[in-house]
């Protein structure tokens, strides 16, 4: 070899475990086997510097001999990206490095470990403040925040903040800037001052814990206007009554009830105050669960409905001992078809009748009766009940909503929508719907089983009344057609007034107004923005009905008097509200629908899970009681409880959303004086 | 017009009706629980009434009074009116329930 003049040299490196192979193979064939490759895989897998994975490695040894070789190797380990590592020459210098290097990994995994546990001295240190240091941050981002939305005056000196606050709190906002000044020791207080504006000011709730869910639920649909009626606090009782008829049942009801108690008692404990998206809605409408656990206990005992089966707390009212033909005297037994055993033994189902004397005797004191339970017609009697129940809460529910906005009206002083949008709009739901209510109950209490072959239906008669059938089947009772008539005559005469009256009162203001007085329309003109001239003004003025007049003819000069505008908006508002009657009369007939269907879902929980459970006479019926009650439970509660209770709220908003249009009105000229503060901060010099 | 109906106030009327049978075949007598329509109408009208209109009166003075009394007085009306229907509902029913006769005869036989 050393007469060639060829040295034997040596490359050692790394390579992945992947290419080794073809790592092989290529030396193999570039090198036409002048080269011997030893390779050995590295024990634990290392981290590639490049590519930052965890992979394994393989140590190799080539040694080859020839320069050009040696060249060859090179080009080849520098493609396949190995690491290669200088390889000394004799054994002394082999230990020698491979002692250094051992020397090194030590020293390396000792800062690795002493750095490891400086580390985690320095976390656990921050962690002990790092609470009050999240809450020192989000103060300060608070106060950049508020401080952001303040301008700059025209010194450029100090801050101005433009601010709503509620008259009743001036007096407590003073104090506040001043403490606030004294205790930051600033050399400059901040300070107050109150503007006049035309502008309308936002509206403001005061809502404690209790209220704040039921104004949320009426705020999602809109929020009404500066000193409206607040619909929300009827809402806090109407609500959980409206979803307590469409859910109504005893123990339903009270399993909610017991939820919402321990939510509500429990309130304090910081974990449910800062729970996850789910549990955290429930948390935030606990007061509102509460109630409707309460109001659903109230209707499951009047719908007697306890997991589907009846209370018997009073005893029936219907005696089935009557119908048989041994209770009455001969004569009697001639007239009717009366039961023996023979009779019922052939036929599967029989009818109580209530015309036979004995029968029925008398109305069950409190709710449903709980034969019906038992009836197999229970649904034609339980569906007549609910739907005319239905039908008279949400006449009563709407006509509750028409009043509130009288009150409304009479709040802003505009007398003159009383007489022209209210009172048609009364009469026109009182004429119609209101005689419907008025048609079911004289049915209920007029007419009973002795006259029930003729008893009209209260739909046919309802829609004969639009209709004027020239056959007329005898009626509900003697000169209803003429009552009907003056009826429909009252609605035919409230439409019109409904559509045109306060375009065209407010019409006649403005054309009248500039007939009259030109001194005195001209004397308001420049007057009017304060109001005790305006006051001065009226007590010239001895005509009833001053304060509207003064109110039309403020709006009515402030701004351009838009006749086309009112007369479309009014023109609008009307329809909605004629048709907005009909159709959501029968949209409260969805308080039947539910109570049908959850009913009826729980009947057959009932009846396929618990009925056979029970029907199970053996000794292993125990036993098999057991999963059949627990998955009872477990259906009652995601479906019955949760499923249905979430439909039947959604339902109660629904409603709720028409109560609301009804009872808030929108009011286009509205002026209203109010005060705006401005503050002025302290020590903010900007260099 | 009004019908031969026998308005539900007079318990006493009704027991009359019932116990018209002659002595001679032997009928048990039934328990005289007939319902009256005029107590319940009075009870329930009393206690509502105490809710809704004398209960205001006791509403301690503070920031909550007219809340408190709206709920008062809206839960009186609600309650009071769903109980009527439901009562003025089965006051004088048009048809009777039909029953399986196995629940007949139960009924007859535990119920009566």
């Amino acid at each position: 070899m050393q007469r060639l003049g060829a040295k034997l040299g040596f490359v050692s490196g790394l390579i992945n475990q992947g290419k080794a192979e073809a790592f092989g193979k290529t030396l193999w064939r570039a090198c036409k086997g002048h080269s011997i490759v030893t390779h050995a895989e590295l024990e634990g897998p290392l981290e590639d510097p490049e590519t930052g994975e965890v992979v394994k490695w393989y140590v190799f040894l080539i040694s080859f001999w020839g320069e050009q070789i040696g060249h060859k190797v090179k080009k080849i380990c520098d493609c396949y990206h190995c690491h290669v590592y200088p390889y000394p020459n004799t054994a002394e210098e082999r230990r020698e490095i491979q002692e250094g290097l051992n020397t090194r990994i030590q020293d390396l995994y000792t800062v690795l470990h002493k750095t490891e546990d400086y580390l985690r001295q320095v976390l656990c240190k921050a962690a002990e403040s790092v609470y009050s240091r999240v809450i020192q941050v989000k103060k300060m981002k608070a106060i950049y925040h508020m401080l952001n939305m303040c301008s700059f005056d025209v010194t450029n000196k100090c801050l101005i903040a433009e601010v709503w606050c509620p008259e009743a709190d001036l007096h407590e906002l003073r104090l506040a800037l001043e403490e606030g000044s004294r205790e930051s020791g600033a050399t400059i207080p901040s300070f107050m001052n109150t503007i006049p504006t035309k502008e309308t000011p936002p509206t403001l709730v005061r809502t404690n814990k209790f209220t704040e869910g039921f104004q949320n639920i009426v705020d999602a649909y809109g929020v009404g206007s500066y000193r409206e009626v607040n619909p929300a606090l009827f809402t806090i009782i109407t609500f959980p009554f409206l979803f307590a008829v469409m859910f109504g049942d005893l123990g339903h009801g009270f399993v909610m009830f017991l939820f919402a108690l321990l939510l509500v008692l429990n309130e304090d404990h910081p974990r449910l105050s800062q729970s996850q998206e789910i549990m955290w809605m429930f948390f935030n409408g606990r007061y509102i669960l509460l109630l409707m656990g309460l109001f659903s206990v109230y209707t499951g005992l009047i719908y007697n409905d306890c997991f589907s089966k009846s209370v018997n707390l009073f005893g029936s009212g219907w005696n089935v001992s009557a119908m048989y033909s041994s209770s009455h005297s001969p004569a009697e037994q001639r007239k009717m078809t009366l039961w023996n055993d023979s009779v019922i033994r052939h036929h599967r189902v029989l009818q109580l009748d209530p015309s036979v004397p004995g029968v029925f005797r008398g109305p069950y004191p409190l709710g449903i009766d709980p034969i019906w339970n038992l009836a197999t017609n229970r649904l034609t009697f339980l569906n007549s009940f609910k739907m005319k129940m239905s039908v008279i809460l949400g006449i009563i529910h709407m006509t509750f909503g028409v009043i509130l906005g009288i009150f409304n009206h009479l709040h802003f002083r505009k007398k003159f929508n009383i007489y022209l949008v209210s009172i048609p709009e009364l009469l026109f739901m009182l004429c119609i719907f209101g005689y419907l209510i008025f048609m079911i109950v004289y049915k209920w209490l007029v007419y009973s089983a002795e006259t029930s072959r003729v008893a009209p239906s209260i739909l046919i008669e309802f829609i004969n009344m639009f209709l004027f059938p020239a056959s007329d089947t005898g009626g509900l009772y003697p000169g209803q057609e003429h009552v009907q008539r003056l009826l429909l005559v009252i609605t035919a005469l409230s439409v019109p007034v409904l559509f045109l009256g306060k375009p065209l009162f407010l019409w006649w203001l403005h054309h009248g107004r500039s007939c009259f007085g030109v001194s005195r329309s001209g004397y308001t003109l420049v007057r009017k923005e304060s109001e005790e001239e305006v006051s001065l003004l009226g007590s010239h003025d001895i005509e009833e009905g001053n304060n509207q007049v003064e109110d039309g003819c403020r709006e009515v000069t402030c701004e351009e008097f838009n006749f086309g505008e009112i007369l479309m908006t009014q023109v609008i508002h009307s329809i909605e509200y004629c048709l907005g009657c009909v159709s959501n009369t029968a949209s409260y007939l969805r308080l039947w629908a539910l109570s049908l269907a959850h009913a009826q879902l729980s009947d057959v929980l009932w009846a396929m899970l618990m009925r056979v459970g029970l029907r199970v006479d053996a000794a292993y019926g125990v036993l098999l009681l057991l999963p059949v009650t627990a998955l009872f439970a477990v259906l009652t509660v995601f479906i019955l409880l949760i499923m249905e209770g979430l439909s039947a709220f959604l339902h109660a908003i629904r409603l709720h959303c028409v109560y609301q249009i009804t009872c808030l009105c929108i009011q286009l000229l509205r002026r209203e004086r109010f005060l705006i503060l401005t503050c002025m901060s302290i020590g903010w010099e900007v260099t | 017009m009004l019908g031969a109906r026998c308005p539900g106030g007079t318990s006493a009327h009704r027991s009359i009706c019932n116990s018209d049978s002659p002595p001679g075949l032997g009928i048990p007598r039934r328990a005289m629980t007939a319902h009256s329509f005029a107590l319940p109408v009075i009870i329930f009208t009393t206690f509502w009434g105490l809710i809704g209109i004398a209960g205001p009166w006791f509403v301690p003075k503070g920031p909550n009074r007219g809340v408190i009394i709206t709920m008062l007085v809206a839960t009186a009306v609600c309650c009071y009116l769903f109980w009527l229907i439901a009562i003025l509902a089965q006051l004088n029913p048009l048809f009777g329930p039909q029953l399986k006769n196995e629940t007949i005869w139960y009924v007859h036989f535990l119920w009566e």
